[in-house]
């Protein structure tokens, strides 16, 4: 038995995840959709088994069939909630206001519960899914709460215009984190909200800034403020890869389970060389993309040209009009979802990807020794899986 | 790792019934993996029985299990084992068995069930009934924010398209309303507008708003065929459609949403979807239209074969071509319409026009005289680029 500390191995590398991401997102299209409960599954599978603390990889033990059904089940019921309660919505919209913006509002605001009770169901089955060392992982039940808590959280953060937002995120986190076990072992999110306040203060001062500078503009007619506002913007990127490290270091290292716990040191400047690069890289190979495609393009122009014009006289505009319309439609259709795929294929490859690379290769577990008394839980057999998660537009990678 | 006395080999195990890791040694017998504990007990895990976990990220690697059901899992780091025990082991890459195919069948079919009866049934009867009891005064900003939306779709760069204003061709607008007198029939007063565009069609939206295109007003060849187009748009008008369609829309979009989900591109997907739910509304919607058409230019005593002779000229013209028309003219039923309007008006005598000849000049001027040149040319030319989803 070893006192020392548990470092995580990473084994994730962009070439597979690449190809896995290409041929589940191809498929998804091609199913209109219906793949992507394997496409999440298989992604998942992946991720998960690339973070190896002390060695030993996490599993994903979810299946598609699972999600499949939650989703069919989600559906029965939303589908009653979002096409009656819209439709509802949309009639006393114009005949009260005149307009359909308050509609729009109501039926944003009418789905937002749904959304945290969507969002904490799902984290319920992710970890239900989720075992390293052979151990399940699980949330409690205790959705109503979370989602009474998301609502007067979020209220608050929007009233105080996000002066809020360190204690929303230290109060759901808690939330989230004293409900979930590893194994019979319950885990336990410590310290204070009052830890995020630091993490955030680039993102406060250089909002600051900038509204200061707005002001000053107004204000003195100078135009030259304007480059206090371009420094503040560039504070306020910097801002969030800070916030992003910071949050993740302050959370994680005040959970415990038992007597185990966590050390974490991410870095601020990793993270936005992260994001930066990712996002360049993104960006540099649409553009070339899009370079290489012209170039096709204009020759495959100039060969049916020279085609034409060796036809001699016969050659008149309207024959070119006579091209069958699906073979425009249909070019359009696949490059459409082309560009679909390959963002979504790049962003896993070039930002996910490097992001959970780098919180899991400085996460280490102290103490590991106490993990040894920790014993399996039961299955939480969780029928709907994350069906209302699936069904509601959450955008969410995990 | 076969032999024996050979070098034993080693692998990470964890029983899944505590969160104890185990360094096992493996041996092989010819149809057994043997798995030694430290503390001397051996668990014999058939080969043919072994799974793989699939697409783990450390691919060199294996993480086994012994069938589909335990949660004990051996991990095998090293890719010599691996590589060998992938040749020895004849199931590894078996998935484990879908027991709730009936299950997922069943509820397949309650969520295609309940988006049917809701698509279907339930947001068109509401839209129905809440479309009689919205305020007219709602209605107006219904329409109102619509043909906002229309005239900037339709504009080119930031500019929307011009209405088309003249002063005389207004006059000779009023007077074929004037003529048609639907008054009766309407909830509220219709607004028109022409708007300077090339599209060969006319919209009715909420709150009675009808649109006419500059297109269509230049293919027409005679008043009495822009006065039964606009006598179909009243008909639209009366029954309510166009309010009835923007409420079923509000509905059903969002349930589009949820069958969809929001994999790439699936905006695109569900705008198609709801596009022929509409589509399929339409072709009752406009039956009834032109019944109404029929009915108010015979008691206008207009002709009201004038529908079908527009039809009929626009089916010759456009009957296989691109663009706005093309689900117009390719209307299964387009040819029985055709037949309506000529049953319609049979057994009627119309020798007065809906207006006068002079009006009718001045109707078809109504953009500005540059409409009277190009009316030698239909502009059907740049219909593709604005393809619109309303009612014709």
């Amino acid at each position: 038995m070893t006192f020392a500390d548990l470092k995580t191995d990473y084994k994730g590398s962009k070439a597979p995840l690449f190809r896995l991401a290409l041929v589940t997102g191809i498929r998804t299209v091609l199913t209109a959709g219906f793949y992507r409960f394997w496409m999440k599954t298989r992604m998942r599978r992946y991720y998960w088994s690339a973070i190896r603390p002390g060695g030993m990889p996490l599993e994903y033990a979810g299946r598609a069939t699972e999600k499949l059904l939650g989703f069919l089940t989600a559906v029965v019921f939303l589908a009653f909630y979002i096409g009656i309660v819209n439709l509802i919505l949309m009639f006393f919209s114009f005949s009260l206001f005149e307009g359909n913006t308050p509609a729009y509002a109501l039926s944003l605001l009418g789905i937002t519960p749904l959304i945290f009770f969507a969002q904490y169901r799902a984290r319920r089955y992710v970890l239900a899914r989720t075992r390293w060392r052979g151990i399940r992982f699980g949330l409690e039940p205790g959705v109503a709460g979370f989602v009474w808590r998301s609502l007067l959280h979020w209220g608050l953060t929007v009233v105080t215009l996000g002066l809020w937002w360190p204690v929303k995120t230290f109060w759901l986190e808690k939330y989230r984190t004293d409900r979930t076990f590893y194994g019979d072992h319950r885990m336990h999110q410590g310290g204070s909200w009052r830890m995020l306040i630091r993490p955030m203060l680039n993102l406060y001062l250089s909002v600051a800034l900038m509204v200061g500078a707005g002001v000053a503009i107004g204000v003195a007619e100078d135009p030259r403020f304007a480059a206090l506002i371009v420094l503040g913007f560039g504070w306020f990127l910097y801002g969030l890869g800070a916030w992003k490290a910071g949050t993740f270091k302050a959370l994680t290292e005040t959970k415990t389970l038992g007597e185990a716990g966590l050390r974490t040191q991410p870095r601020t400047g990793r993270i936005i060389g992260i994001y930066a690069g990712g996002w360049g890289a993104m960006v540099g190979l649409f553009i070339l993309g899009m370079i290489v495609s012209g170039i096709v393009l204009a020759i495959i122009g100039a060969i049916t040209g020279f085609a034409f014009d060796t036809l001699g006289e016969e050659v008149d505009i309207s024959t070119l009009g006579s091209i069958p319309p699906i073979i425009p439609i249909v070019t359009g259709i696949i490059l459409y979802f082309g560009v679909f795929i390959m963002w979504n294929v790049l962003k896993e490859t070039f930002i996910t990807l490097p992001l959970a690379h780098h919180f899991a290769e400085v996460t280490e577990i102290v103490n590991p020794a106490a993990l040894n008394a920790v014993r399996q839980r039961s299955r939480d057999e969780f029928a709907e899986a994350e069906g209302f998660a699936d069904a509601l537009p959450l955008g969410d990678a995990f | 790792m076969s032999g024996e006395g050979a070098q034993p080999v080693y692998a990470d195990f964890v029983d899944g019934t505590d969160a104890v890791t185990h360094r096992v040694s493996l041996q092989l017998s010819r149809t057994h993996l043997h798995i030694t504990l430290p503390e001397g007990e051996t668990l014999y895990w058939a080969l043919e029985d072994l799974r793989a976990l699939p697409d783990q990220a450390y691919a060199d690697g294996l993480v086994l299990s012994d069938g589909h059901a335990g949660t004990a899992r051996l991990v095998i780091d090293n890719p010599h084992v691996a590589r060998e025990l992938r040749g020895l082991a004849p199931n590894l890459s078996r998935s484990a068995p879908v027991g709730n195919w009936g299950r997922i069948f069943g509820w397949a079919g309650g969520a295609l069930t309940s988006v049917a009866v809701i698509i279907f049934v339930l947001v068109p009867i509401m839209a129905d009934q809440l479309a009689t009891y919205l305020p007219p005064e709602g209605e107006r900003a219904l329409g109102d924010a619509t043909f906002e939306q229309i005239r900037g779709a339709l504009g080119r760069e930031a500019a929307p398209v011009r209405l088309c204003e003249a002063p005389a061709g207004r006059a000779a607008l009023d007077a074929m309303m004037a003529r048609l007198d639907p008054s009766a029939d309407l909830p509220y007063d219709v607004r028109l507008a022409v708007l300077d565009h090339d599209l060969v069609n006319a919209f009715a939206l909420p709150g009675g708003r009808v649109i006419l295109f500059r297109g269509l007003i230049e293919e027409a060849e005679s008043a009495d065929e822009v006065a039964s187009i606009l006598a179909h748009e009243v008909g639209h008008v009366v029954n309510r459609d166009p309010t009835r369609d923007a409420l079923r829309s509000a509905g059903s979009i969002g349930v589009l949403g949820l069958l969809f989900g929001d994999f790439a591109g699936g905006t695109v997907v569900l705008l198609l979807a709801n596009q022929l739910i509409n589509a399929k509304y339409s072709q009752a919607a406009e039956a009834a239209a032109d019944d109404y058409a029929h009915d108010l230019m015979r008691e206008a005593e207009v002709d009201p074969g004038a529908l079908g002779r527009i039809f009929a000229r626009l089916l010759d013209e456009y009957g296989d071509a691109e663009g706005i028309m093309a689900h117009f003219a390719s209307h299964p039923q387009m040819v029985d319409r055709i037949e309506a309007a000529q049953a319609a008006a049979e057994g009627g005598v119309y020798d007065r026009p809906v207006i006068t000849d002079a009006e009718w000049q001045d109707l078809r001027e109504i953009c500005g005289p540059r409409a009277a040149q190009d009316s030698d040319s239909p502009g059907a030319q740049d219909e593709s680029e604005g393809r619109l989803g309303g009612r014709n």
